[in-house]
C-alpha cells in the first residue's frame, strides 16, 4: 500500500477521534482532550506571538513618535510617510531583488542538494551532517565568515581569483554596484538557508514511491526525464515549504546586509529601514506601519506560492 | 484558502480589542521609583567598553558598599537596548552610555536623570571642556568619563620614506604630500577614510569640515555647508575627490572606521588617517600585537586652511537612567569614575595595572595635567594641548533630538557619492535637505 | 531502484561538501594566523604556523573576556536546553491533537499558529519587551526561554504534525481495537514511531535557538543571561576589532552546533526517512 499522503491533511482526516466507525463530527459528548493538548501552545501563540503583533498592527496607525508625545490616532499618516520616504523607496527595489534571487536560488539548490541526498549511499548521513552547518552558523558569526570572502584587503576570493590571474588586482565586490552588492549579499543569505530547504525538499522525496522510478525505468525513461515527470511534480509540497521559508528569511533580510555592506543605499532593506525608523529615529508607529506592510507581503507572497506550487498529489 | 484569511481577520480584531484594553489599562503610568539607597547595593553599568581593572572596582566597593556589575555591550547593540529600554520605560542598567551624538535625542526622551540632582554640575563644566556638549534642555544628562576627540594621525616612515621631512600643516600640503607619496610609489593608497555607509563616516566628515574652517549645523540646525565652496562642501569633495583620485584605497567603500585603522593603518598600508580617534596611536598603533606600525605612527595637529585646524570631540558619557533601581548610588559611582586620580590611573599614569582597556584621555583637565606629568601617554603633551586648545564639540549647545536622522542622511548620501551614484553637489544637497526637513 | 548518473551524484556530492565547507575552512583557518599572516597576500591556504593564541586569548586567564565568553556559554547551552525540551513537548502534543483528532477551531488555531512564522521580530519585539518588563521577566533566563518557545513553536507544531500525518495509522487503529486510551496510544504507539522526528525537531529548535541575537540582546541586561551570540557581538567592539581574534570566537559559536550536527545527524536522517515509504 502506498503511504498516506501528506498533502490531504487538512481536507478529510483520516483518522477519527474515536475508535473506527464512530461518528466523526466532534459534538454529541464534548471531547475536552484536543483542547487540553493544545491549550499550552495556544496560551504561547496569543500572549507572546499574536498579541505582540496586534499591539504592532493597532499603533501602526498611530502616531508613536516617543520625541513627539502623546500617541494620537493619525489613521493613514504613517503609510503616508512611508511612500515618500526615499530610501524606503530604495529599500523596496532592494529587498524585491533580495527575495527574487534568495528564492530562486535557493530553491534550485535546494532541488539540486535533495536530488543528491534522495537515495541512500555510503557517507550520506556525513554529508547530510555537512550540509546543515550553514544553517547550523549564528548569524552574528556569519558575517564574520564571510567578511573573509569577500574582504577587498584580505578576502578569499580576491586572493584565488587574483593567483588564478581572473583578475589583475584585488577587486571592490561590495558596495560599487549596486546588482553585485545584493547578489553577493545574498549569497551569503542562501548558503544559510538552503541547507533548509534541502532538507524540507528531502523529506518530500522520501515520500516518492520506488516503484513509481522502477515503473518508469521500465518504460524506458531517462533519468532526466524521471527526475522532471516523477522528483519534481512529487515533490511539490517540500518544494512549496522550502520556498515559503526562503520567502520569509529574504523578506526579512537583515544581518547580512547590514554587516557586509552598512546602511548604505545600494544594499539596504527593508527591515533595516524598520530597524533604523524605529530604534534610532524613535519613530515607532511609522516602524510599525511599515513591519505590518511587510507582514502583509510575506503573506501574499507566500499563498501565491502554495497556491502556484502546492498541488495536491494523488496516484 | 479563504478560511485562512477570515480566520486571520477574527484574530486580529480579537488582538486589536485587547490592544484597547492594554492601552487604556496602563496609559500613563510611568513614574520612576528608584531608591536612594547607597550602600550593600549592587548596581548595573552598560558600557561600550571593557570595565576598569578589577582591583580598582574593588577598592570602590570597599569604600562605598556598592558593587559594580559591568556590561560591556557593543555601541550599536547599545543604542538598540537604550532605544528598545527608553520606549518600553523598563529598567536595564542603574548607569549607561550617553553618547555625544545622542544627546538631544535622549534628553527629549527625558530618559535620564538630570544629572545636577546629583553632581555639581556648575563646578563640573569648568573642568570638563567638553561638559557642555552634554546639555540639552539646560540640564546636564551625562558626565563625559573620557575626552576622546578626533585628530589626524600618520605614518612618519612612510612620510620619510617619500621625502617628505616637513610634516604637513594646511589640508593644501597635506593633499600635495599624499600624492607625493603615491607618486612616489611609497604607498599605493596613502590615506584612510571610511567611506562605509555607518556612523563612523559623518563623524569624519565633521572633522574635515571643521579643518576647511567651518561647523555642520547652526544653533538653530540650519545647515552650514548647502553652498558650493562653503567648508562643509569643501570637505566632502575633497573626500570623494581623494577616493576618485586614488588617494585613498577603492576597497574602503565598504571599509567601516575601526576596520581602516586596523587593517590600513595598522598595518602600514596607508600613511595617514585624516579624522581618526584621539588615543588610538598609544592603544593601536604602537601595540606590537595588533601593529606592525610600532613607533612609526604620531599625531598631528589637524591640517587647517591657513595652519593646525580645531579637533572635533567625541567624548563618551555616562548618565543614569530614569528606571535606575538605585540612581545615587549609581550617581556616587559615576563621580568615583570620572574622578581625576581615577581617569589619570585608567589611562595609565600609576602603571599598566590600573589601565582600562580602550580608554582614550582623562575628560577633566586635573587629570590630564596629572597623566602628561607623569609622562605615561605616548603622544600625551601634544594630546593634552589639543584638547585643551583645539578641541571643540561638533554640536556646541548639544546635539539636536533628530542627530541620528540627519547622520543617516550623511553617511549614506555620502557613501553614494563615493561610489558615483550621485554627484558630489546632490548628496550635499540631499544632506542638507534633510537637515532643513527636520530642523523645522 | 533504477540506475542514477553515478557521476551527477558524484558532483553534487563534491558541491555540497564544497559549497559548506570552504567558508568555514576559511574562517577556521583565519582564526589559526596572526593579524600579519591574516593580511598578506596572496592569502595563506593553510595556516603557515597555527598558532592557538586567539583561542587562548578568547578562553584562559581571569581576563574580563575569558570571564565573559564562559559565562555566556553557559547562558546559551542553558537558554537553547530549556527553550528546546518545553517547544518540544508542547509541540508533540499539540501536534498529535492537530493530526489525529478533530475539535472545533482547529483549523483557525492551526493557521494562526503558522501566521506568526510571518511576523518580522522587530515587529514584535517592543511589545514583548514591555510584556516580560511588566512581569518582572526581562534579564531573567525565565523570560528569554519564553520568548524563544513562542517563537519556535509554530515550526516545531508544523514539523511535527506533517510528521505525524505521514505515520501510518493501522497500528493506532489496531491500539484502539484494542481499547487503549487516546493517551495511552500516544504514549506506547505514536511517540516510539514519531521518535525520530521529535529528535530532528528538537535539534531544528535548539540550533535556531542558540543563532538568536536580536531578543536576548534586548531581553538580557548583564552577563547573568547573556547568551555568547551577544557575547561575540560585543567583541567587534566599537574601536578594535581583532580579525583573528573574532575567527576564533566565531568558530567557538560554531562548535556546539557543528558537533550536534555532526553527532545527531543519523536522528536528522532517520527523521526525514521514517515518514517514507515502507
Amino acid at each position: 500500500m502506498v503511504g498516506t499522503r501528506s498533502g490531504r491533511r487538512h481536507d478529510v482526516s483520516p483518522a477519527g477521534t474515536g475508535a473506527p466507525g464512530t461518528p466523526r463530527r466532534p459534538g454529541r459528548r464534548f471531547d475536552l482532550l484536543p483542547y487540553a493538548l493544545v491549550t499550552p501552545l495556544a496560551l504561547f501563540i496569543v500572549a507572546l506571538a499574536l498579541f505582540p503583533a496586534g499591539v504592532t498592527i493597532v499603533q501602526s496607525f498611530f502616531r508613536v513618535d516617543e520625541l513627539n508625545p502623546p500617541t494620537t490616532f493619525n489613521g493613514l499618516e504613517n503609510f503616508r510617510h512611508l511612500f515618500a520616504d526615499g530610501s524606503v523607496r530604495s529599500s523596496l527595489v532592494n529587498t524585491g531583488l533580495y527575495v527574487l534571487i534568495g528564492v530562486a536560488l535557493s530553491t534550485v539548490l535546494g532541488i539540486v542538494m535533495a536530488v543528491t541526498l534522495q537515495r541512500p549511499f555510503r557517507g550520506r548521513s556525513a554529508l547530510i551532517a555537512v550540509l546543515i552547518l550553514p544553517w547550523a552558523l549564528p548569524g552574528v558569526v556569519e558575517g564574520i565568515v564571510w567578511t573573509g570572502i569577500w574582504d577587498s584587503n584580505t578576502g578569499l576570493l580576491n586572493s584565488v581569483l587574483t593567483s588564478a590571474h581572473l583578475i589583475p588586482e584585488y577587486q571592490v565586490f561590495l558596495g560599487q554596484h549596486r546588482f553585485l552588492t545584493i547578489f553577493a549579499i545574498e549569497l551569503v543569505q542562501v548558503w544559510q538557508m538552503t541547507p533548509l530547504s534541502t532538507l524540507l525538499i528531502l523529506a518530500s522525496l522520501q515520500n516518492i514511491p520506488g516503484e513509481l522510478y522502477e515503473a518508469a525505468v521500465l518504460d524506458g525513461c531517462s533519468p532526466w526525464a524521471a527526475l522532471r515527470r516523477i522528483t519534481l511534480p512529487l515533490a511539490r509540497p517540500g518544494i512549496a515549504i522550502a520556498m515559503v521559508q526562503a520567502v520569509i528569511a529574504t523578506i526579512n533580510v537583515f544581518d547580512q546586509p547590514y554587516v557586509l555592506n552598512g546602511s548604505a543605499d545600494t544594499g539596504a532593506s527593508l527591515t533595516m529601514q524598520t530597524y533604523f525608523i524605529s530604534f534610532q529615529n524613535l519613530d515607532f508607529g511609522e516602524g510599525y506601519a511599515l513591519s505590518l506592510l511587510i507582514t502583509v507581503a510575506t503573506l501574499i507572497l507566500s499563498l501565491g506560492v502554495v497556491k502556484l506550487v502546492y498541488r495536491q498529489v494523488e496516484f | 484558502m479563504t478560511s485562512f484569511l477570515r480566520s486571520r481577520t477574527l484574530l486580529l480584531t480579537g488582538a486589536a480589542v485587547l490592544v484597547g484594553a492594554l492601552t487604556t489599562g496602563c496609559g500613563g503610568g510611568k513614574s520612576s521609583s528608584g531608591s536612594d539607597q547607597t550602600t550593600g547595593v549592587t548596581i548595573t553599568v552598560t558600557l561600550a567598553t571593557e570595565p576598569p581593572p578589577k582591583a580598582s572596582l574593588d577598592a570602590f566597593t570597599q569604600s562605598t558598599g556598592i558593587t559594580v556589575k559591568w556590561t560591556n555591550t557593543d555601541w550599536d547593540s547599545l543604542q538598540t537596548k537604550i532605544a528598545a529600554a527608553a520606549t518600553a520605560k523598563t529598567y536595564f542598567a542603574d548607569a549607561t552610555n550617553v553618547d555625544w551624538s545622542r544627546v538631544g535625542q535622549l534628553g527629549k526622551l527625558n530618559w535620564f536623570h538630570p544629572m545636577d540632582e546629583y553632581l555639581d554640575t556648575k563646578a563640573l563644566a569648568g573642568e570638563m571642556p567638553q561638559l557642555p556638549a552634554f546639555t540639552s534642555n539646560g540640564h546636564v544628562i551625562g558626565i563625559p568619563y573620557d575626552a576622546s576627540f578626533l585628530v589626524t594621525t600618520v605614518n612618519k616612515k612612510l612620510f620619510t620614506k617619500a621625502g617628505i621631512t616637513t610634516m604637513p600643516t594646511t589640508i593644501e600640503q597635506y593633499t600635495a604630500d599624499l600624492k607625493q607619496i603615491k607618486a612616489k610609489g611609497v604607498a599605493q593608497y596613502p590615506l584612510n577614510i571610511p567611506f562605509a555607509a555607518a556612523e563612523g563616516l559623518s563623524t569624519y566628515w565633521y572633522q574635515t569640515t571643521a579643518a576647511f574652517g567651518g561647523t555642520i549645523l547652526d544653533g538653530a540646525g540650519k545647515p552650514q555647508f548647502a553652498t558650493p565652496g562653503s567648508p562643509g562642501y569643501r570637505a566632502a569633495e575633497w573626500m570623494v575627490d581623494a577616493l576618485k583620485q586614488g588617494l585613498v584605497p577603492p576597497g574602503n567603500i565598504n571599509v567601516a572606521d575601526s576596520q581602516g585603522q586596523q587593517t590600513l593603518m595598522a598595518k602600514g598600508v596607508v600613511a595617514s588617517t585624516f579624522a581618526d580617534y584621539s588615543g588610538n596611536v598609544g592603544s593601536l598603533y604602537s601595540v606590537p600585537a595588533s601593529s606592525t606600525v610600532v613607533g612609526d605612527v604620531t599625531y598631528l595637529a589637524t591640517p587647517g586652511v591657513s595652519g593646525p585646524g580645531p579637533n572635533m570631540s567625541n567624548p563618551d558619557g555616562i548618565g543614569i537612567p530614569r528606571q535606575a533601581k538605585y540612581p545615587a548610588a549609581a550617581a556616587k559611582f559615576i563621580d568615583w569614575f570620572t574622578s581625576a586620580k581615577n581617569q589619570a590611573e585608567f589611562a595609565g599614569a600609576a602603571g599598566p595595572d590600573k589601565v582600562m582597556p580602550g580608554y582614550f584621555l582623562p575628560s577633566r583637565l586635573a587629570g590630564m595635567t596629572e597623566l602628561t606629568q607623569k609622562g605615561k601617554l605616548i603622544g600625551g603633551q601634544q594630546l593634552g594641548d589639543l584638547l585643551k586648545n583645539s578641541a571643540k564639540p561638533v554640536f556646541p549647545e548639544g546635539a539636536p533630538s533628530w542627530y541620528p536622522e540627519f547622520s543617516k542622511a550623511v553617511y549614506t548620501n555620502l557613501h553614494a557619492a563615493a561610489t558615483g551614484s550621485v554627484s558630489t553637489a546632490d548628496a550635499v544637497k540631499a544632506i542638507a535637505a534633510t537637515a532643513d526637513k527636520l530642523s523645522s | 531502484m533504477p540506475r542514477r548518473l553515478p557521476w551527477a551524484r558524484t558532483l553534487g556530492i563534491l558541491f555540497i561538501v564544497l559549497w559548506s565547507l570552504v567558508p568555514l575552512y576559511w574562517s577556521l583557518n583565519t582564526s589559526l594566523q596572526t593579524d600579519a599572516q591574516i593580511s598578506e597576500r596572496p592569502a595563506n591556504y593553510v595556516p603557515p604556523g597555527p598558532t592557538l593564541r586567539n583561542y587562548h586569548a578568547l578562553l584562559t586567564g581571569p581576563g574580563e573576556i575569558p570571564e565573559t565568553i564562559r559565562r555566556s556559554s553557559l547562558n546559551i547551552v542553558v537558554e537553547c536546553t530549556a527553550a528546546t525540551l518545553i517547544t518540544v513537548v508542547l509541540a508533540t502534543l499539540a501536534a498529535y491533537a492537530f493530526a489525529r483528532m478533530r475539535f472545533r477551531g482547529r483549523q483557525l488555531l492551526f493557521y494562526a499558529v503558522l501566521a506568526t512564522m510571518a511576523f518580522p521580530a522587530y515587529t514584535t519585539l517592543i511589545p514583548l519587551y514591555r510584556i516580560m518588563s511588566v512581569f518582572g521577566l526581562v534579564n531573567t533566563y525565565t523570560g528569554i526561554v519564553l520568548v524563544y518557545v513562542s517563537g519556535f513553536l509554530p515550526l516545531a507544531t508544523w514539523i511535527l504534525h506533517s510528521y505525524m500525518t505521514s505515520l501510518p495509522l493501522a497500528i493506532e487503529e489496531a491500539g484502539q481495537v484494542d481499547g487503549a486510551g487516546r493517551m495511552q496510544i500516544l504514549w506506547r504507539i505514536v511517540l516510539p514511531l514519531a521518535w525520530p522526528g521529535i529528535v530532528s525537531t528538537a535539534i531544528i529548535t535548539f540550533l535556531f535557538a542558540w543563532a538568536q541575537f536580536l531578543f536576548p540582546l534586548v531581553l538580557s541586561s548583564d552577563l547573568s543571561t547573556q547568551p555568547l551570540t551577544v557575547a561575540i557581538a560585543a567583541l567587534q567592539g566599537r574601536h578594535v576589532v581583532p580579525f583573528g581574534l573574532l575567527n576564533a570566537a566565531g568558530v567557538l559559536a560554531l562548535a556546539v552546533p557543528a558537533v550536534i550536527a555532526v553527532s545527531l545527524n543519523r536522528f536528522i536522517v532517520n527523521g526525514l526517512l521514517s515518514g517514507s515509504v515502507k
